[in-house]
């Protein structure tokens, strides 16, 4: 509240000891300010006599402090404006200057206090009182006397300082330290860690023994416990490099990438759903998923890693072909963040482009990008003119859109087999279904012919049946002034054969019509079109205004697909909401007019008019919600003029999916349905059928697999968007690189920009991709980074604990060619990662949270690690990797945010191949605390709850594990003991202690015994050996790494 | 056995180290200590009001002219066009039919508030109850707006409200889990509406479905409880082998608490869910045995359980995302809803305040946004969504009841005075819980996040 210092003036001191009394006391201070503006307003026709210095401060002052400088002040600057001192509202803000001394009718701050211009309301929820807004008005008036002047603190870094701030230097090649003791220094990792544990008085904890070692290092590189046997040939081997072995082997173990893809996985916020409101499925999302995991199993050097993740599909371009449905399925990464569309549109896509600028710059830079989506930065030396430069450049870019609210089918995935293939596979898709869709129509063609009855829906669809002078009966309904007459009889005969009758609809009110329910409704398919028509003329001494409608669509205007209508004089349709005019008419004239309808496109074109004047529209928009389906025919008095419609006459209304013949090449002639043509009538309706399945399967074929990932689109430079808000746009930002890693403008013809940033990013020079890497993965061993704050290398995030170490394993990577595997090698093979988790009470008291790596910090096993060792132990873990997710058929997909999708698949597989859904949470992972996929998780938080312990003791799952581990012990020769033994080192990795043993036998004597009590039935040494299987997979010694 | 009980008790009290009540106050711009007990009760930083948080949340968007905010001036202009700025999320100026209330209104209590005829028992209640009439939030999409209402963000997934109180004052019983959704299903944006995002996942709402098994797994699976006795003791036995050589590590010492919380809550839940306890007086208070109350009554009184069992942060969800309060096609539905949760909450209230409970539970009643007053067509029996004005409640934990705060224009379209924001409510909630929640924050991915982001004032005047 108290951001301003109020310098009190003369007139105000008066109540300042009251104000001293109540210091601290909010209410009181405002009701008091409030009581001196009331009173001083009311003494405003005196006022003049005041000085205008006096005026600010006993009637302005209180007022700005009190409504205006809490959002435009020290603290906060809404629309980039303050009004805390003279210099801020002659600045302005986005609007320009705030106030114009002296005329109050031109400064936006008057303005908006008046309320006067319905987007600049302030204050926005409650507005001042009139007498408020005079005293403002009348201080502008006076000349906005403001003696503030402004106290300019900026706490963001410039670019200058930058260059002196840690993360942002070059990396230096740093020399291990040498004066160090070589009895504790493996590597020069060691060198490194000792030199600051010595500086600190701390010395380091022995390495730990084997059985640890080898169970700290299977988890951490595999996610699952090592074997028995694992263990006894590490135990055993007595060459010097037993644990290069071991890692080797594990790095080698397909094991590895299922384990390190989840962590990059985490840091990529992969979900297997869109995550807008109805959380859309996303078919193609594990590709993305499995690609991670295969290129750490195949080491695929990081930078090419990224590069892949960020322009796949420009390098496909030019790579080689087996490389290329990889590298289009790497953008997901791009793709696979939080979306916020209800459809595919531009409208909602500058949220979708915060999630990618926010996670590109958190996962790789460790630099909090999206915080320049509303302003510069505060603390870093990124500007908002940085993240519209990356905008354009997601903006030039094509997005795979998985579907949702509105538009409920995906779009725009791009295909995993390059554009000329995949045009060539497309062309041939559209061949067959031509070929075949022409086969259809000449068949359906010549069933029309030989069957009168299928032509336009049925003979003349009952109305020669009807009886004239009365209203229309069965199938048809109708209301209102209406007759079946022979005046109404059109003289058009190309759509039903010449008959005797037609309908004569009189004025009447606007419900009045007619209506007719097609028998055999027409529903939309792919490529399919439908043809409709009708004849009409308008009642020559019908004197009414207003307009009659027809109208075309599911049901009883439930769907509309088209509309027309017509007055006496003109002829109207419904292009999308518009009606147009199409031509003139003359009362008493018969029309026929023609709808072609492309259900595909939502277009359709037709001809209105007389044979020898056929006027001819097309490409108009049929009704943007209609559902595909046309089955209803209404003619009534809702026309594109209101008031009582004319009167009309209607004929050979018609509705098919073949064209029809044109006005004047008449006439129908009914063919007789003799037996000859019966045989040929079935034998064309077998071979529709047939044909009409094959185009289906050919229209449901596909041509070539697709990914969830990104194109290129059209490069465009994106407006600044003032606040973050899409609507107030700001000056174009050319595309370019953040000014802070050099600012590169995109290269000529470079498309999007995309191929430059993915270069920009992984270039030697720039010293953040490298640092927030191997920081990465240097937490993932340790549990800790070298900078704690893994994605955020600014200034608000931690210093590094080791600089120098960080630089020279950058270094090294980068040498390694970004060798991600040497990375690991390096530091396992160090004396810092073998040391033992065990207490040193003086270390401990000096460096509690172990920041100097004085021991190796013990871990809890994570959500995937804990289930999968269950699975393992169990000896139900299914290796393979599964296929896709089974997901509805998209065909069936209606979800809304009123009914989402949501589901959760069970497996044995691995963890990292469970369906991750963005907004339900699958219960397991969630429990467990899994990475939250909403955005990039840099570190997990392990947290203890009594809901896990709940699931440990008494879930479906642990009881299933610990009785198939049961049937694996029943297997093991020997007595209990020996199988208590097996158990424990299976579990465990370790061999028990001797009292534990003895707890165990008791226990399992005990149990026994119990159970014997209770019933005979029972299977006793299953459901024992459950029991006890059950306490080792839930106690300490498993669910925690040393 | 006696043998081996005694040690793991002893055994136990050496490991959890006791409850202590830790101070919240100064821990501004440093995130509470995740090596410690993160459920650990704390107090605030300042003299709370309440201890706890009923927070009943109805999906959808409860038309306010139909409900709290009585407007006889909309009902005599009924038919009357006026000029609406925005419609639907698209800007221009709209012609709109003003459109009365579907439900009659009328003055109920010493303090006469206007209720209307949809909430009937809370009528009779109304003098506990703090009415805010001019509520406003930033979005008009179901999704934004339930995100917002609990977590303050429209946009992003952030902690929920119940996760952040969480995360500020731990719990007192650790036999229960410290926030608790009681809802039949997830509002809109799922169980984003009560994750902890980035706080630790302790914090995370645990979700109540009513039915047959409230809380997963919380049933031993074992018929026998002697058996799973056994189970524990071995366990701890093992545990404390494991933890002879690690005794500093207070995750090892947490794990094992863990387990003893969870066997306590294996009774003390369904404990809570079970209802046989309770008096016919208790039952035909919340509604219990008429169909149309029964589930909500349940999830009521429950939460009165629950409550009393020290959980800190409870909320009631009514329905989920579809046939909701979303009332486009006609108020009528309103009706249906309405009458589930009257009598249940009516009954809420009553009975915390017999018990003694109410001054120091908060109740809160909200919902995502209000309804238009006015339609585009003028004789059309629905209403749209609206974020401009609308009507929440707050009742007992400090707030004066009988007092209706808060006042809209003459047609209940915009606020006019003591405009609150669902930030603001935010605010007020937590000040009522003893904390500044400009103080309550989160370091993460390099910024202090806050439940009210920047935004927030406590809304003073209704505080005793």
């Amino acid at each position: 509240m108290f951001t301003h210092k109020v310098s009190m003036k003369p007139e105000t001191r008066k109540w300042l000891p009251m104000v001293r009394q109540s210091r601290g006391n909010t209410s009181i201070w405002k009701s008091l300010v409030i009581a001196i503006t009331i009173c001083s307003i009311s003494k405003l026709p005196t006022c003049s006599a005041q000085s205008d210095e006096d005026f600010f401060e006993s009637n302005v002052r209180p007022l700005l402090v009190k409504h205006c400088q809490e959002c435009h002040g020290e603290k906060k600057q809404e629309g980039s404006l303050r009004l805390d001192s003279r210099d801020g509202w002659l600045r302005g803000g986005e609007r320009g200057q705030a106030i114009h001394p002296g005329q109050p009718e031109n400064s936006l701050l008057i303005q908006a206090v008046k309320y006067e211009d319905s987007d600049l309301e302030m204050p926005p929820s409650n507005p001042l009182t009139e007498q408020e807004v005079a005293v403002l008005e009348a201080w502008v008036k006076r000349g906005a006397t403001d003696p503030r002047t402004e106290s300019a603190t900026s706490t963001a870094m410039s670019l200058e300082e930058a260059k002196n701030f840690w993360a942002f230097q070059p990396l230096k090649k740093p020399t291990p330290p040498h004066d160090t003791d070589s009895t504790q220094t493996q590597n020069p990792i060691d060198a490194f860690v000792l030199a600051q544990l010595k500086k600190n008085n701390l010395s380091p904890v022995p390495v730990a023994d084997r059985r640890t070692l080898i169970r700290r290092a299977t988890f951490d590189l595999t996610g699952l416990p090592p074997t028995p046997g694992e263990i006894k040939a590490f135990v055993n081997d007595k060459s010097h490099d037993a644990f290069e072995t071991v890692v080797k082997r594990l790095l080698d173990s397909p094991a590895y990438g299922e384990r390190w893809g989840r962590h990059w996985l985490d840091v990529a916020r992969y979900a297997d759903t869109a995550g807008d409101g109805s959380d859309y499925p996303v078919r193609e999302a594990y590709q993305y998923r499995n690609w991670v995991i295969d290129a750490f199993n195949k080491d695929q050097p990081f930078n090419e890693f990224i590069r892949e993740q960020i322009a796949g599909d420009i390098l496909a371009r030019d790579g080689s072909a087996e490389e290329y449905a990889d590298r289009v399925t790497a953008t997901g990464f791009l793709a696979i963040g939080k979306r916020y569309g209800y459809k595919a549109s531009p409208t909602y896509q500058y949220l979708d482009f915060a999630d990618v600028i926010d996670s590109v710059g958190r996962s790789l830079l460790g630099l909090s990008i999206g915080c320049a989506r509303c302003h510069d930065h505060k603390y870093d030396p990124v500007s908002s003119e940085d993240y519209y430069a990356l905008y354009g450049i997601m903006q030039s870019t094509k997005w795979a859109f998985p579907g949702g609210e509105e538009q409920k089918r995906p779009a725009d995935f791009p295909p995993l087999v390059p554009a000329e293939e995949a045009a060539k596979r497309d062309k041939a898709k559209q061949q067959t279904l031509a070929r075949l869709d022409r086969e259809i129509t000449a068949l359906k063609q010549e069933r029309a012919e030989l069957n009168p009855k299928f032509l336009a829906g049925g003979a003349d669809l009952g109305f020669e049946s009807q009886k004239p002078g009365q209203p229309p009966g069965q199938p048809w309904v109708s209301a209102g002034p209406i007759e079946v007459t022979t005046k109404a009889q059109s003289p058009f005969d190309h759509i039903h054969p010449k008959g005797k009758v037609g309908v004569r609809l009189g004025s009447g009110q606007p419900t009045d019509g007619l209506r007719y329910v097609f028998e055999n409704g027409l529903k939309a398919t792919p490529g399919g079109q439908m043809h409709f028509s009708v004849d009409f003329r308008t009642v020559t001494d019908s004197l009414q205004k207003g307009a009659f409608r027809f109208y075309l669509g599911r049901g009883v205007i439930q769907s509309l697909a088209v509309e027309c209508s017509a007055t006496s004089t003109e002829f109207a349709i419904r292009n999308g909401t518009k009606w147009e005019t199409i031509c003139k008419l003359t009362p008493g004239t018969w029309y026929t007019l023609q709808l072609t309808i492309d259900p595909d496109l939502k277009k359709y074109s037709g001809i209105i008019g007389t044979v020898d004047n056929l006027i001819s529209f097309r490409d108009k928009s049929t009704g943007a919600n209609w559902d595909g389906v046309a089955d209803c025919f209404i003619c009534d008095g809702f026309g594109f003029i209101e008031g009582p419609a004319c009167a009309r006459d209607i004929d050979n209304v018609g509705l098919q999916t073949i064209a029809f013949k044109a006005p004047g090449t008449g006439p129908i002639f009914l063919r007789i349905t003799d037996s000859a043509s019966q045989k040929r009538l079935a034998e064309i309706d077998a071979k529709l059928k047939e044909l009409t399945n094959n185009r289906q399967m050919a229209a449901a074929s596909i041509a070539y697999p697709y990914a969830y990932g990104v194109t290129e689109g059209s490069p465009v430079n994106a407006r600044l968007q003032k606040r973050g808000e899409p609507h107030r746009l700001g000056d174009e930002i050319p595309r370019r690189n953040l000014k802070v890693l050099g600012g590169d403008p995109i290269s000529e013809g470079g498309g999007s920009g995309r191929l430059d940033l993915a270069n920009w990013i992984t270039r030697p020079t720039n010293p953040l991709t490298a640092r927030v890497f191997v920081n990465r993965v240097w937490q993932w061993h340790f549990g800790q980074g070298i900078v704690a704050t893994p994605s955020d290398f600014g200034s608000r995030g931690e210093l590094p604990t080791h600089p120098e170490l960080l630089d020279w394993l950058a270094e090294k990577f980068i040498a390694s060619g970004w060798s991600v595997k040497s990375l690991h090698h390096w530091i396992m093979s160090s004396k810092t990662y073998q040391r033992a988790s065990t207490d040193n009470q003086t270390n401990f008291a000096m460096d509690p949270s172990n920041r100097f790596y004085w021991r190796y910090s013990r871990r809890p096993l994570d959500a995937e690690s804990t289930r999968d060792a269950m699975l393992a132990i169990s000896g139900k873990l299914d290796r393979q990797v599964p296929s896709a997710h089974p997901f509805p058929p998209v065909e069936t997909w209606g979800f809304t945010i009123h009914n989402p999708f949501h589901a959760v698949y069970d497996s044995n597989h691995r963890s990292v191949y469970l369906m991750v859904q963005r907004n339900q949470r699958h219960p397991y992972l969630a429990l467990f605390d899994a990475a939250d996929p909403n955005q990039s998780v840099a570190k997990r938080q392990p947290t203890t709850t009594p809901t896990q312990a709940l699931f440990l003791l008494n879930s479906p799952f642990v009881h299933e594990q610990a009785k198939a581990f049961a049937s694996r012990v029943a297997t093991v020769s020997g007595d209990d003991r020996s199988k208590i033994l097996w158990a424990f080192e299976t579990a465990h990795g370790q061999i028990p202690v001797e009292a534990d043993i003895q707890e165990s036998l008791r226990f399992l004597a005990a149990y026994r015994n119990e159970i014997a009590k209770e019933s005979a039935e029972h299977d006793h040494e299953i459901a024992a050996w459950s029991a006890l299987a059950r306490v080792l997979f839930t106690s300490n010694q498993f669910l925690y790494v040393d | 056995m006696n043998n081996i009980g005694t040690t793991r008790r002893e055994f136990l009290s050496r490991a959890s180290g006791g409850f202590g009540t830790i101070a919240l106050a100064g821990m501004l711009g440093q995130n509470i200590d995740l090596a410690e007990d993160p459920l650990k009760p704390r107090i605030g930083h300042h003299a709370a009001k309440a201890d706890r948080v009923i927070f009943l949340y109805s999906t959808g968007g409860v038309s306010q002219v139909d409900t709290f905010n009585h407007r006889p001036q909309l009902t005599k202009d009924h038919g009357k066009s006026i000029t609406a700025s925005r419609w639907l999320n698209t800007s221009g100026e709209f012609k709109r039919f003003l459109i009365k209330p579907r439900y009659q209104f009328k003055q109920y209590g010493q303090s006469g508030a206007w209720v209307s005829e949809l909430f009937p028992h809370l009528g009779s209640v109304i003098d506990d109850i703090c009415v805010l009439n001019a509520m406003h939030c930033d979005s008009d999409g179901h999704d934004k707006a339930t995100l917002a209402a609990h977590t303050g963000s429209a946009q992003f997934a952030r902690p929920s409200a119940g996760s952040w109180i969480s995360y500020g004052l731990g719990t007192v019983n650790q036999n229960m889990p410290s926030f608790m959704v009681l809802a039949p299903s997830a509002p809109y944006a799922g169980t984003q509406t009560w994750g902890s995002d980035f706080l630790p996942a302790c914090h995370q709402g645990t979700h109540v479905l009513p039915g047959k098994e409230p809380l997963p797994n919380i049933r031993p699976r074992l018929a026998d409880g002697g058996l799973q006795q056994m189970e524990l003791n071995l366990r701890n036995k093992l545990n404390e082998t494991h933890l002879r050589t690690r005794a500093a590590d207070q995750m090892l010492n947490a794990r094992i608490r863990s387990f003893e919380t969870a066997f306590g809550m294996q009774r003390e839940a369904p404990e809570a869910f079970d209802l046989s306890g309770e008096t016919a007086a208790t039952l035909e208070l919340y509604g219990i045995q008429q169909d149309t109350t029964a589930g909500f009554g349940w999830q009521c009184l429950v939460a009165r359980r629950l409550a009393e069992r020290g959980v800190r942060f409870l909320e009631l969800i009514d329905v989920g995302s579809s046939n909701n309060w979303d009332s486009h096609g006609n108020m009528a539905d309103h009706e249906k809803l309405a009458k589930a949760i009257d009598k249940p909450i009516a009954g809420l209230l009553t009975d915390l305040k017999q018990r003694g409970m109410l001054d120091s539970t908060l109740v809160v009643w909200t919902t995502e946004f209000g309804r238009t007053p006015f339609h585009e067509r003028a004789d059309h029996p629905g209403r749209e969504h609206h974020k401009h004005c609308f009507s929440s409640w707050m009742a007992g934990g400090g707030v004066k009841g009988g007092i209706v705060h808060g006042t809209s224009d003459e047609y209940g379209i915009r606020t006019a005075e003591d405009a609150v924001h669902t930030h603001d409510l935010h605010a007020t909630m937590l000040h009522l819980l003893g904390i500044d929640h400009e103080r309550l924050t989160f370091r993460h991915a390099g910024r202090d996040f806050r439940l009210t982001d920047v935004h927030g004032h406590v809304v003073k005047q209704i505080i005793t």
